[in-house]
C-alpha cells in the first residue's frame, strides 16, 4: 500500500518536474497547470504514504535520515503549493518537483531501516515538536529558493541581460515580499518548535535544556534568522542583502542538519542513543 | 561603395527656371547607433532648436546648396545637395559635424558613413521608415524627421530637391507601416520601460514616476506608464512653466528644478531627458535618497543624450539603471519576428528607390515626353484656333476634319523622336538619356513643373 502510494507520488513529482521545466522553457497555461496539479498530486500521495507508515508503525516515524528528508521535502512541497495559490510562483515548481522526487526516493530507500522509537520518547509531544521544527525548516527552505530566484532575476536586471527566462519570473518586489513571509513563518514555527522541545524536556525529563549538537545548532540558526528579520523590520534590509542572508541561513541549517545526523549521535539524530 | 558610386547619376535641379541646368548631387554623412558608441553620439548631439541652424550654416558656408540635419538620440546625419563635382563634400560635412561638438574630424571619421546619390536616397528612406532605427519599426522617427525637415525648410536650409526626397521618404515610411508588420511588432522604448518596471515592481498601481526634463521620449514613456496604471507623476523641468504645463496634462505635480532631489525619494520610476552636460544624479546623492526610502527599488530610465544619470548608480543596491541602448536590447526577444517583416520592408524601400531615383536623377524621361507633347499640341491648337477665326463659315464636320488633321500632323512629327526617347529611357545608359533631355529642353525651351513629376501622393504632411 505504502509502496504503491510512494511510486505513484514519485511519478507525479516526475511529471510535475517535466511540466515545470516545459513551462520555464516555453511558458503556457497548459504546462503551468499540469505542473501544479502533478505536484499537488505528488504531495497528497506522499503525505498519504507518511500517514500510512505512521499508522502501520504506531508511532511518528521520522527517525531515520531518509525519513527526515522525506518529511522535510513533503512539507516543503505543501508550503509551495499553499504559496502558489496566492502568488504566481510557478517557476519554483521546476525546482520543487525534483526536491519532492528526491524526498520520495529517500523514503523508499529508508523503508528498510525503520527504527523503533524508545519508550521515553513515545509521547504526543513527539509529532508536535518534530512537525513544528520541520515546518519551520521547510519555510526557510522555500525562502531560500525564492531568494535564489530573486538573485537570478536581480542579476539579469542589473546587467541588462534580460534573457528569455526573465519574463516568467515574478517581479523582484513580489519575490522580496514572499521571502519575508516565508522567513516570518519559518521563524515563528522554529521558535514554537524549540519552545515545544524545551517544554517537553522540562515536563518529561525535568530539565529545560540539554547541550547537545542539535539544540546548539538550532539556537545558532534561530539567532541568524532573528538578526535577519530584525534587520528587515527595523533597518529595512531587503533585496539582495536579505536574499543572500536567507541563503546563508539555510545553508547553515542544511549543513548542520546533515552534519548532526552523520557525526553527532543523539536523540535528535535519529539514533536515540 | 565604389561600384555603387560609379553608378551615381547627377541630379538636375533648377531645371525649368530658364537657367542653364546645373548638376547637383545628393550626399548623406552621418553616424548612428550601429557605427558609433553612445559616448560619441552624446557628444555629437545637437539640441533640437539648433538643428535647423546647423543646416543653414552649411548652406551659407557655400559647401552645399541645401542641407537638412537629422539629430535624434541614435543618430546625427546631414542630408545635403551639393554641386556635382564639388570636391571634399564628405570631408566638409564631417568637419562641420565634428566642429559643432568640439571634436576633430579624425575622431569621428572611423564612425561615420558617407552615402552618395542613390545610396544616400536609400539611406534616407530607410531612416524615415524606421528600418535603420535601434528598435526597428518604432514610430517616433517619422515624426522627428518630419519636424526637423520642416525646421530646415523654415530656416531656408532645405529647398526644392530635398523637399522632393523627404516628402517621398514620408510616403515610403507610410507604405512600409501599412504594408508590413514592422511597426505592429515594434516594441517601443516606452513599452520596454513598462516591461522592465513590471519585472521590478509587483504592481504599478501604488507607484510614482518622476519626469526630469520634458524630452519627447520621456513624455511618451510617462504617458505609457500612466496608461499602465502608475499612480502619480512628478514633473520637473528647467523651465518651471513647462513643468507646470506638462504636469497638468498628466494630472501630476510640478516641482522646481533646483529642488527636485528633495522629492526624488518619492519616485519609483525616474525618467531623465534633460539636454545638459554633466550627470544630474550620482551615487552620493542617490545613496541619501535610497536611505530615505528604506532602499525600496528604484528604476532609472536615462533617455537623455548626453546621459543624465551617472552609470555608477546602477551598482547601488536596488537601483536599476537603463539607458536607451539597454532598453533596446530588452526588446530583442521580438527581434526575429521583426527581422522577417523588416526584410519585406527593405524590399519596399528598394522598390521605391528604383522607382523614384530615375525621376530625381533626370533619367526618367516621362516628364520630358509629356512636356514635349504638350508643347507641340499647344502649338497645333494655337494655330488651329487662329485659322478657325478666319474660317468662320465652316461646317462642323469640316471643323472636325481640320482638328483631326492638326492632331495627326503633330503626332506624326512627334512619333519618331518620342520613340527614340522612350528607347533611351529604358536603356542602361543614363548619361545618354540625360544629354538627350537636356538638348530637347534647350531646343524647345521646355518648362517642367518639378512637383508634377511626383506621383501626387507625396503631398506635404
Amino acid at each position: 500500500m505504502e509502496a504503491i502510494l510512494l511510486k505513484a507520488s514519485l511519478l507525479s513529482y516526475l511529471v510535475g518536474t517535466l511540466a515545470g521545466a516545459a513551462h520555464l522553457i516555453r511558458p503556457g497555461d497548459a504546462a503551468r497547470s499540469t505542473a501544479t496539479i502533478a505536484l499537488a498530486l505528488g504531495f497528497v500521495l506522499q503525505a498519504a504514504a507518511i500517514v500510512v507508515r505512521v499508522l502501520e508503525f504506531g508511532s511518528f516515524a521520522v527517525a531515520s535520515f531518509g525519513e527526515q528528508i522525506a518529511f522535510f521535502t513533503c512539507l516543503l512541497a505543501g508550503g509551495y503549493l499553499l504559496a502558489q495559490m496566492r502568488y504566481h510562483l510557478a517557476v519554483l515548481g521546476a525546482v520543487v518537483g525534483p526536491i519532492g522526487f528526491v524526498g520520495v526516493l529517500a523514503m523508499l530507500v529508508a523503508h528498510g531501516e525503520m527504527r523503533d522509537v524508545p519508550p521515553d520518547l513515545r509521547s504526543p509531544w513527539l509529532p508536535i515538536h518534530i512537525t513544528l521544527a520541520f515546518l519551520g525548516n521547510a519555510a526557510f527552505g522555500l525562502a531560500c529558493l525564492v531568494s535564489l530566484v530573486y538573485l537570478w532575476q536581480e542579476r539579469q536586471l542589473k546587467t541588462h541581460s534580460v534573457g528569455r527566462f526573465l519574463r516568467r519570473l515574478p517581479p523582484l518586489e513580489t519575490l522580496d515580499d514572499v521571502n519575508f513571509r516565508f522567513l516570518t513563518w519559518g521563524f515563528i514555527l522554529l521558535t514554537l518548535g524549540i519552545l515545544s522541545g524545551v517544554l517537553w524536556a522540562e515536563l518529561s525529563f525535568g530539565r529545560l535544556w540539554s547541550w547537545e549538537p542539535r539544540t546548539i545548532w538550532s539556537t545558532i540558526i534561530w539567532m541568524i534568522y532573528a538578526v535577519l528579520l530584525h534587520g528587515r523590520v527595523t533597518v529595512g534590509w531587503g533585496g539582495r542583502r536579505a536574499a543572500t542572508l536567507t541563503i546563508v541561513g539555510f545553508g547553515v541549517l542544511f549543513v548542520s542538519f546533515i552534519g548532526v545526523n552523520m557525526l553527532a549521535p543523539g536523540r535528535h539524530a535519529g539514533s536515540f542513543e | 561603395m565604389s561600384t555603387e558610386e560609379a553608378r551615381v547619376r547627377p541630379l538636375r535641379a533648377l531645371r525649368g527656371r530658364g537657367q542653364r541646368d546645373r548638376e547637383v548631387e545628393l550626399w548623406l554623412v552621418g553616424l548612428n547607433h550601429e557605427t558609433a558608441p553612445v559616448e560619441l553620439r552624446e557628444r555629437l548631439a545637437i539640441p533640437e532648436d539648433l538643428v535647423a541652424e546647423q543646416g543653414r550654416k552649411l548652406v551659407e558656408s557655400g559647401l552645399v546648396r541645401e542641407a537638412t540635419v537629422l539629430a535624434t538620440c541614435n543618430r546625427v546625419e546631414v542630408v545635403a545637395v551639393a554641386d556635382r563635382g564639388a570636391s571634399d563634400v564628405a570631408a566638409g560635412l564631417t568637419a562641420a559635424l565634428a566642429h559643432q561638438s568640439g571634436l576633430t574630424p579624425q575622431a569621428i571619421a572611423e564612425h561615420r558613413y558617407v552615402h552618395r546619390g542613390k545610396l544616400a536616397l536609400r539611406h534616407l528612406f530607410r531612416v524615415t521608415a524606421s528600418l535603420d532605427s535601434m528598435m526597428v519599426g518604432e514610430s517616433q522617427i517619422l515624426g522627428q524627421v518630419k519636424e526637423q525637415f520642416r525646421l530646415a525648410v523654415e530656416a531656408g536650409a532645405a529647398a526644392k530637391l530635398l523637399r522632393r526626397c523627404f516628402e517621398r521618404s514620408f510616403t515610403v515610411a507610410k507604405r512600409v507601416r501599412s504594408e508590413t508588420g514592422v511597426a505592429a511588432k515594434s516594441v517601443s522604448i516606452s513599452s520596454a520601460a513598462v516591461e522592465l518596471a513590471r519585472r521590478i515592481f509587483d504592481g504599478l498601481e501604488d507607484k510614482t514616476a518622476m519626469l526630469i526634463g520634458a524630452g519627447k521620449m520621456a513624455e511618451l514613456a510617462a504617458r505609457h506608464l500612466l496608461g499602465q496604471g502608475i499612480a502619480s507623476v512628478i514633473v520637473t523641468n528647467r523651465s518651471f512653466d513647462r513643468a507646470v504645463d506638462l504636469a497638468r496634462t498628466f494630472g501630476g505635480t510640478p516641482v522646481p528644478f533646483d529642488r527636485f532631489l528633495q522629492y526624488l525619494h518619492l519616485a519609483d520610476v525616474v525618467l531623465g531627458s534633460v539636454a545638459a552636460s554633466g550627470y544630474m544624479i550620482g551615487p552620493p546623492q542617490l545613496n541619501e535618497v535610497m536611505r530615505a526610502r528604506r532602499r525600496r527599488p528604484m528604476f532609472f530610465i536615462d533617455l537623455g543624450v548626453p546621459r543624465n544619470f551617472d552609470p555608477a548608480i546602477n551598482d547601488l543596491e536596488n537601483v536599476y539603471l537603463y539607458n536607451i541602448d539597454d532598453l533596446a536590447n530588452v526588446a530583442d526577444d521580438h527581434r526575429v519576428e521583426r527581422q522577417r517583416e523588416a526584410v519585406r520592408a527593405e524590399s519596399i524601400v528598394d522598390e521605391e528607390v528604383e522607382r523614384f531615383w530615375p525621376r530625381l536623377a533626370g533619367q526618367d524621361l516621362t516628364p520630358t515626353i509629356v512636356a514635349l507633347r504638350e508643347k507641340f499640341h499647344g502649338i497645333g491648337r494655337g494655330e488651329l484656333e487662329r485659322a478657325m477665326r478666319a474660317l468662320k463659315s465652316l461646317e462642323p464636320a469640316e471643323r472636325a476634319a481640320l482638328e483631326a488633321m492638326t492632331q495627326a500632323i503633330v503626332n506624326k512629327i512627334l512619333h519618331l523622336p518620342l520613340a527614340a526617347l522612350k528607347e533611351l529611357a529604358t536603356s542602361e545608359d543614363g548619361g545618354a538619356a540625360l544629354e538627350a533631355t537636356e538638348l530637347i529642353h534647350q531646343l524647345f525651351a521646355l518648362e517642367l513643373q518639378e512637383e508634377s513629376q511626383d506621383d501626387g501622393e507625396a503631398g506635404p504632411g
